[in-house]
């Protein structure tokens, strides 16, 4: 990353460790949800814009994240910091089990298992009414005393998303991540420098799932309870839309569109719930038909016709 | 044997069987009607069509309306049968010109993420007219009731299923392969671009294909309304089941369809009497087995 | 290098290999022996099955009968990936890069890969082997195109970039499908020199098919010709060029002209 982009990071970050003081508590809330959803989007980005596979299930591993932390913390009284720890661990399992099925898969039937697999999840969740309380989910599931006011939780947060968040991208520039970009580019050239494809694919879908279990069990301990809709594949496709929003190919797109998707439904889904989803749904399909590339997309093509011509 | 029968009681219970085989049909007989249809678009067009589920639900929900509105007659609901699937096919015609015309030839996953989309906007078209809670139709008259079969209660609405299902099969076999369009159509499945080499106004097939496949669909949901609590959901859990069956048929395969469709019934339909609330599982592992074995489903093709 | 000359091992063998495609036999038998050190030229008409051959060696595609040897183990039942790092690289008759990747990336992707360094989740990976990366840009003359995404790069650009992807595998055996397709005849000779020196300065055995037998008879140390999945004639270019079926088959009008 460049130095401006770095200076830009931080003043960033410093605005975001000086808001708390200055804006009402429904503004911090608001904030502690777009990290949250930039970490989930992130994650899903991170299967997405640089592995090349589209999950429609991603639902699922932010689930079983928010369950394990609610079910730790309600049924086994366990600290919720370790609880929070659990999460992720239980949601990479659930990506590995799902992920050694799906990932050798060709990109349709992977979108479509993908779906299948979280829509599992969803009915196993809804159903098993003695562990998760079924459709009624699973109440009063607060962080301790310390983190519970709005700016506490909310510095927390920020604490976990931004390191995730720096771990994932420590995790693109690795060369982990420069054979994921290989594989995405062209696989069976990939196979023809030495990378096994598909056990390559299925770590990235583990770890993916792993952020994402993450984000759900911060959101558990946000939201206060946790319901079987959260696997549903109206939330899979939440960090679907925030990533067309903000641009697949870039890492921080992700954030940019957490925020913008936030900011919608804040406006629309407050006021008129019902006309959320197809909103959503006519959004994302005229992203997709009109501007292939993102918002963001749009800005780096712009750049980019600037650039070369400034070099002479 | 006993083992068994302690843990399955109904296993030396012939009738009991055979009536789970027939109702296992009949609900094959419904997936059949989805799936084939996705398929059918998918093998044409190389869409998945994801909003499938949607359509058998809109299909559902028609049924509802047409039943509520026409006036009584002992044929009002073979009427709205007639009607449904028709509403359902203008809406998938709708789609076809107006959205769909934009995304042929796209990335393929740009066109699922589209299609992905159209199920949020009539899932919630749905919502907006019909409301949140759940509708039911009542069955004709002549079929409201049951017969026994071999002493097992059977419900007369599914042998109307059961009759249909050959009907179904037999036309949709002569379409496909006893007329012209059914031909247009298969050649289209193999190589699109000779066809429009040929001077086929594939464009026009295209919307002909989708058009038709969202009336089966359609005509799935309006059969299967009568059987079910005609609900918002409905969409993902038939879908749900629909990949599985086109997972393992193969997409793209008419007769894969056909006996895998067959097959997930019945699973659907034991799985109840073994596993009952979670029946989705057993699904999923049967999809499982098949996919290690041949990826591309039973009698599909491979992707290029 | 000139003990090598003294005793060659047999680098790659086949025998009997074959492949069918539905009704079709591709492949039908073919005895395939190349020794250490060669630059052997596969030519044959087109549906000759030479590509086919490529693949079923560098097991990209699974053969129905025969044994492939690769430095004496057989290697028929490997995944791709494996027979890469036993040692065999190849570069496909369409360029086959990552072109949204940088040149430089691309190497140094193909080298981190070659060294089991693509587990690592943590180190930035834009600094490893970057040099060495450099090197292998600098032999096949793309210094100047490092930093460029590689989809941008001329044809014949892109195709010294997959020579060097393969190089960057430290190779025993170089397999090069058509590596001179779509370029202008000057440059397909610079390339096919480029890729002579460099098996004389490595000692690396290269096979590579090529449908310009200027070319071919410019640079092979021998010739294998394929005709309809049957090796015809196998030997040195002259004597390929004085064999009476290839002449027939093949060479036909061209001979005629140079005569």
């Amino acid at each position: 990353m460049t130095p401006v982009a770095w200076r830009w990071l931080v003043a960033l970050l410093i605005v975001l460790l000086l808001l708390p003081l200055v804006i009402p508590a429904f503004f911090v809330l608001l904030l502690i949800e777009i990290a949250i959803l930039a970490l989930f989007a992130t994650a899903f980005n991170l299967l997405m814009g640089f592995g090349g596979m589209v999950s429609f299930g991603h639902a699922a591993y932010f689930a079983l994240g928010a369950y394990t932390a609610a079910l730790l913390v309600k049924k086994a009284g366990v600290a919720m910091l370790l609880a929070l720890a659990a999460a992720p661990l239980v949601a990479a399992a659930g990506a590995l089990f799902f992920g050694v099925f799906i990932v050798r898969l060709t990109a349709t039937y992977f979108a479509m298992l993908s779906l299948a697999c979280g829509q599992i999840v969803f009915t196993i969740i809804f159903k098993w009414t003695s562990l998760t309380g079924g459709d009624n989910g699973l109440l009063n599931v607060w962080p301790p005393p310390l983190l519970k006011a709005p700016a506490a939780y909310y510095y927390f947060t920020l604490a976990v998303v931004g390191l995730s968040i720096l771990a994932l991208h420590a995790i693109v520039q690795s060369p982990f991540g420069y054979a994921l970009k290989a594989v995405r580019e062209n696989p069976r050239r990939a196979r023809f420098i030495g990378v096994n494809v598909r056990r390559h694919q299925l770590i990235a879908f583990v770890l993916s799932g792993f952020f994402s279990g993450l984000a759900g069990g911060l959101f558990a301990f946000f939201n206060g309870s946790v319901f079987p809709d959260f696997a549903y594949f109206n939330k899979s496709f939440e960090p679907l839309v925030v990533v067309l929003l903000g641009g697949m190919q870039s890492f921080f797109g992700p954030l940019a569109g957490a925020l913008g998707f936030k900011v919608l439904e804040t406006f629309i889904a407050r006021q008129w719930p019902i006309y959320w989803p197809l909103f959503l749904g006519i959004v994302v399909i005229a992203v997709v038909v009109l501007l292939p590339r993102g918002f963001v997309g749009l800005l780096e093509a712009r750049t980019w016709r600037i650039g070369p011509a400034r070099r002479k | 044997m006993e083992f068994l029968a302690g843990l399955f009681p109904w296993i030396t219970n012939g009738p009991l069987i055979l009536v789970q085989v027939m109702s296992g049909l009949s609900v094959g007989m419904f997936l059949f009607l989805v799936s084939v249809g996705m398929s059918l678009i998918f093998g044409v067009t190389r869409i998945v069509n994801l909003a499938h589920g949607s359509f058998y639900m809109v299909g559902a929900y028609l049924m509802v309306t047409l039943i509520e509105g026409l006036p009584e007659h002992p044929l009002r609901f073979w009427g709205a049968l007639l009607l449904a699937p028709l509403g359902v096919a203008v809406l998938g015609g709708l789609i076809e010109v107006a959205l769909l015309r934009r995304i042929y030839g796209r990335d393929p996953l740009m066109q699922l993420i589209v299609t992905f989309g159209l199920i949020l906007i009539i899932g919630t078209l749905v919502l907006i007219v019909w409301g949140p809670d759940n509708k039911s139709v009542p069955r004709p008259e002549a079929l409201a009731g049951s017969v026994r079969i071999l002493g097992q209660p059977f419900p007369s609405y599914y042998l109307l299923v059961l009759g249909l299902a050959p009907l179904v099969a037999v036309c949709l076999w002569l379409i496909f392969y006893r007329t012209r369009w059914g031909m247009l159509i298969r050649a289209a499945t193999v190589d699109r671009e000779m066809l429009g080499a040929l001077g086929v106004d594939v464009s026009r097939l295209y919307t002909e294909v989708f058009m038709f496949a969202s009336w089966l669909a359609g005509l799935g949901g309006a059969l299967a309304a009568p059987t079910v609590a005609v609900a918002l959901g409905m969409d993902g859990d038939v879908l749900i089941t629909a990949f599985v069956v086109v997972v393992i048929g193969g997409l793209g395969s008419f007769a894969g369809s056909f006996i895998s469709a067959l097959l997930v019934g019945e699973l659907q339909s034991f799985g109840i009497l073994i596993i009952p609330a979670i029946s989705i599982v057993l699904l999923f592992a049967l999809m499982a087995v098949v996919l290690v074995v041949r990826p591309w489903g039973l009698l599909g093709r491979p992707e290029e | 290098m000139a003990d090598r000359a003294r005793t060659p091992q047999v680098v790659l063998q086949t025998r009997k290999l074959k492949k069918h495609f539905g009704g079709v036999q591709a492949v039908c038998g073919v005895d395939l022996s190349v020794p250490d050190g060669d630059l052997r030229a596969v030519i044959g008409p087109n549906g000759a099955g030479k590509t086919t051959l490529f693949n079923l060696i560098t097991r990209d595609i699974p053969h129905d009968s025969g044994q492939i040897h690769f430095q004496g183990e057989e290697i028929s039942a490997l995944s791709p990936h494996a027979v890469c790092r036993r040692g065999i690289g190849r570069t496909f008759q369409i360029t086959s890069i990552f072109r949204r990747l940088t040149t430089l990336e691309n190497v140094q992707t193909a080298l981190l890969t070659h060294h089991r360094r693509h587990y690592n989740l943590f180190a930035p990976a834009s600094r490893l082997y970057r040099d060495a990366a450099l090197a292998l840009l600098e032999r096949v003359g793309l210094s100047e195109q490092a930093l460029k995404p590689s989809g941008v790069l001329a044809h014949g650009d892109q195709r010294r970039l997959e020579l060097a992807i393969a190089l960057a595998g430290d190779p025993r055996l170089l397999m090069l499908d058509e590596p001179t397709a779509g370029m202008a005849p000057r440059e397909r000779h610079e390339i096919m020199e480029l890729v002579a020196r460099i098996g004389a300065d490595t000692g690396l055995t290269i096979v590579f098919t090529e449908h310009d037998m200027d070319v071919v008879f410019a640079v092979a140390a021998h010739i294998t010709v394929l005709h309809q999945g049957w090796v015809i004639a196998e030997g040195r270019p002259q004597e390929v060029r004085a064999n009476q079926e290839v002449q027939r088959i093949y060479l036909g009008q061209q001979v005629a002209r140079s005569r």
